[in-house]
């Protein structure tokens, strides 16, 4: 594969002209934050930025999606999939990590083709952290830099010089405007190579004592823990931990007629295991009607429920979106990791 | 499938809810193939006294409009509350915060005494009467209430909202009004607007009401986190909340 090192401009031009051949999303400005959005030109695209407010699932899992028709005059029932190829730029390392869970999850029996559809539709411009965010703890979970989920990766190894590293064939076609550019050699290897040494250093802006490998059988041990009821006294239930998370993929399917009684759509929106109504059942029955209940499931389904599903890997990333996004403070999981450490 | 009798009162209020109804532009067509409206002032000239579903905008001030009130109530098989005045007392609740006499001399002057004007304590729909179903909002969000229709047409029950506006804003990949060091009310305002003050940078100030537990215990303790105090709370939440239940 291909791997070539070329300055700003360089990268301005074939970004441009990837954005010519295709539906292209990208990092953009939102005030004085980063989110994903349509990218019409080269310099839209912000590759220092810290973090973004939405991370880049709902380009695979979008908030509010139909995902079927139906008719009840001739019985028809129709899934529908969305399949439209399109290009993201600037997806950070740990945001990699939770794309490539999610492939796990949704591709396991009862495989889900909306979500796969997309993911399958989709290049993926990975873009190593150049400026860490406020709250990021990537450093700690493994996740601040990545080696494969990828198409391309570009990362920046100089004042003017990116590397731009084509990891699969797809990559190896978006990058295909830039063969008369000159091609990486050792030294600008190894400057990426010290620029991964860095930022696993770098991105560790909350100190956990507690390796993500230990996190099942802490939270195993911790089930009793005093924490949950204390921190949840705090909880305004409003799932916003959920819903800014890479990795959390929860969502409620609901139908809806449309005003010729007969013909309507089945739509799935997503959802949170904090919300008060998730794990409400028929009768109406809430299996987890407590706050504290609520707030502890979130923190078992991170560190013990989907490492026992796909083989011992934590879900959680280290982004840190969940500290930000919790007004009322008490989402930090390196704060809660640590806590219990302590208690044990 | 015959089309329920539907009929549309107003209370205390602006009527900008029922307005929203007849700005559905062309669906207001699709509206009328699953109602057959019986009253609507805002929209016809006729009345009548036999409806299956009644929809009461505005809330209730005066002795004399429990009383019509209640003579709805018995006449409806199916009573919607529209728009947050008749949900949750809506900004005509402010009142209530104050002495009614004092209330009344300051907005009437001279003409506080004349019967027509004789106001009493403002509240709710639910208040004074049992409601079905609740279309809330300063004013009503015409989608939902449409969903609602449609619901109540096909004999389904409603799948609405009971999580907070956080969850729409999160949905959309709005910057938190808290980041910006302004009291948002999302975290405790029920949703199902699609968060639209938020989207368009402005705080929640709770026209939907509360959601069940509104944690405003947490609430106040937030606020110093962000330089707030908990006036600056119980003044917010006054504008559209006052004397609801669970709160201030």
């Amino acid at each position: 594969m291909s791997k070539k090192a070329v300055s700003q401009s360089e990268l301005e031009n074939w970004v441009d002209s990837v954005i010519q051949g295709h539906k292209t999303y990208g990092v953009k400005s939102k005030q004085d934050k980063y989110d994903y959005g349509i990218l019409e030109n080269a310099s839209q695209l912000k590759l220092d930025y810290d973090v973004t407010i939405r991370s880049p699932k709902f380009l695979f899992l979008p908030a509010v999606e139909s995902i079927a028709s139906f008719n009840r005059e001739n019985a028809k029932y129709e899934s529908e999939i969305e399949n439209e190829a399109f290009v993201v730029f600037g997806v950070h390392p740990y945001d990699v990590v939770a794309i490539n869970q999610m492939d796990t999850i949704f591709s396991q029996p009862n495989r889900d083709e909306h979500y796969m559809t997309r993911r399958n539709n989709a290049t993926i411009v990975a873009v190593d952290v150049q400026t860490p965010s406020e709250d990021v703890f990537a450093g700690y979970m493994g996740t601040a830099t990545v080696e494969e989920g990828f198409d391309v990766l570009v990362t920046r190894i100089g004042d003017d010089a990116y590397l731009i590293d084509a990891a699969t064939e797809k990559g190896e076609k978006l990058i295909a405007s830039l063969s008369g550019a000159n091609d990486a050699d050792d030294s600008d290897i190894q400057s990426r190579a010290d620029v991964w040494e860095e930022n696993k250093n770098k991105l560790r802006r909350h100190e956990l004592e507690v390796e993500p490998s230990e996190w099942p059988e802490l939270l195993k041990k911790s089930v009793e823990s005093p924490l949950w009821e204390e921190k949840s006294e705090k909880c305004f239930s409003c799932g916003s931990c959920n819903l800014v998370c890479p990795t959390c993929y929860c969502f409620d399917v609901q139908e809806d007629v449309n005003w010729d009684m007969k013909s309507g759509k089945r739509v799935r929106t997503w959802d949170g295991c904090m919300l008060t109504n998730f794990a409400t059942v028929a009768g109406p029955h809430n299996f987890r009607a407590d706050k504290a209940e609520r707030y502890r499931h979130r923190y078992y389904r991170k560190g013990a429920y989907v490492p026992e599903k796909i083989d011992g890997e934590i879900a959680c990333i280290g982004c840190g979106r969940c500290i930000n996004a919790c007004v009322a403070k008490i989402a930090n999981p390196v704060e809660v990791m640590n806590r219990l450490a302590e208690e044990k | 499938m015959s089309k329920p009798r539907v009929a549309i009162f107003d209370f205390a209020c602006c009527e900008g809810c029922q307005l929203q109804i007849v700005d559905m532009e062309e669906e207001i067509i699709d509206l009328l193939s699953v109602i057959n409206p019986v009253e609507w002032r805002e929209a016809m000239s006729e009345q009548s006294e036999q409806f299956d579903i009644s929809i009461i905008e505005g809330s209730i001030t005066r002795v004399e409009d429990e009383e019509r009130l209640r003579s709805i109530r018995e006449k409806s098989k199916v009573l919607v509350a529209l728009g947050a005045c008749a949900v949750t007392g809506g900004v005509n609740k402010l009142k209530n915060n104050f002495d009614l006499d004092d209330v009344k001399q300051f907005v009437y002057k001279d003409d506080a005494k004349m019967p027509h004007l004789n106001t009493s304590k403002t509240k709710a729909v639910c208040e004074v009467v049992k409601v079905d179903y609740n279309v809330p909002g300063c004013p009503i969000d015409v989608d939902e209430f449409a969903y609602i229709v449609r619901c109540l047409a096909i004999g389904k029950e409603p799948d609405l909202p009971t999580y907070s506006v956080c969850v729409e804003c999160k949905k959309k990949g709005n910057i938190c009004r808290f980041e910006y060091g302004e009291l948002c009310l999302g975290p405790i305002t029920l949703a199902g607007c699609g968060a639209k003050c938020p989207t368009e940078s402005a705080a929640c100030f709770g026209c939907r009401g509360w959601v069940e537990d509104p944690n405003v215990n947490a609430a106040k303790d937030v606020l110093e986190e962000y330089g707030l105090t908990v006036d600056d709370l119980k003044s917010k939440m006054k504008l559209f909340g006052s004397q609801q239940e669970n709160t201030i």
